[in-house]
């Protein structure tokens, strides 16, 4: 099981601004594209160094030839 | 942290719901609700004996399908009166007078209420559909500013 935590602040005139925590890699992707159809348009995204990450169900397999 | 986003809500509400934000606002800000209802006598300056100002509620997207039209919210507080209503093209729109309030602080009045709409919409609606997803609201507080923060917890496999 994994865990993601989000802490979201609604301004006084509705301004929406989410935080998305324990994601590493594109799947906070998923995550942001469910905010955006509950509430509205995307109108930035600040991606911190995570983002960057290797997505968490991507597995490399480094195959060795001879 | 992944990421940070900034949304511009959107309110697209059959008019239960978008009263209810009405309600939900006006009680957060100490108004009361007198009446809502279809139909009601317009709000006027001749009615009210003072000046009127009338806002857009921002964001807010035309409701078609008769989702409500000519609904009238009417709210109430310090010889201030607000009346939020849905016009037949589903635009939703706020109107304010009181007596012996200059036309700047109904303005800025009307511009509150209808922001404080928009917010009370938005939290109403992320914790219909954040249930829905199996979230777990685990704090909800409200800051100094107004602004509504929630800390949400969700597992997933």
């Amino acid at each position: 099981m994994k865990t993601r935590e989000y802490e979201i602040t609604i301004s006084p005139t509705g301004e929406v601004e989410v935080h998305l925590d324990g994601f590493k890699g594109k799947g906070c992707l998923e995550a942001i594209r469910f905010f955006e159809k509950v509430i509205g348009e995307t109108k930035d995204v600040r991606q911190t160094s995570a983002f960057y990450e290797p997505d968490e169900d991507v597995q490399i397999h480094n195959e060795q030839r001879h | 942290m992944s990421a940070i986003v900034i949304i511009t809500p959107i309110v697209i509400a059959a008019w239960p719901a978008f009263g209810s934000a009405v309600a939900a606002a006006a009680v957060s800000m100490g108004f009361t609700v007198l009446n809502e209802g279809v139909n009601q006598t317009r709000l006027t300056e001749h009615q009210q004996g003072g000046l009127t100002v009338t806002l857009d509620v921002p964001n807010s997207a035309a409701v078609t399908g008769g989702l409500g039209r000519d609904q009238r919210i009417r709210i109430a507080r310090d010889g201030i009166i607000a009346e939020f209503s849905r016009d037949a093209r589903g635009r939703d729109s706020v109107c304010v007078t009181g007596e012996g309030y200059s036309q700047d602080a109904l303005r800025s009045m009307g511009e509150e209420l209808a922001g404080r709409t928009v917010q009370q919409y938005v939290l109403a609606k992320l914790k219909t559909e954040m249930a829905g997803r199996g979230m777990d609201l685990v704090e909800e507080t409200v800051g100094e500013d107004n602004s509504v923060r929630l800390r949400v917890r969700h597992w997933q496999n």
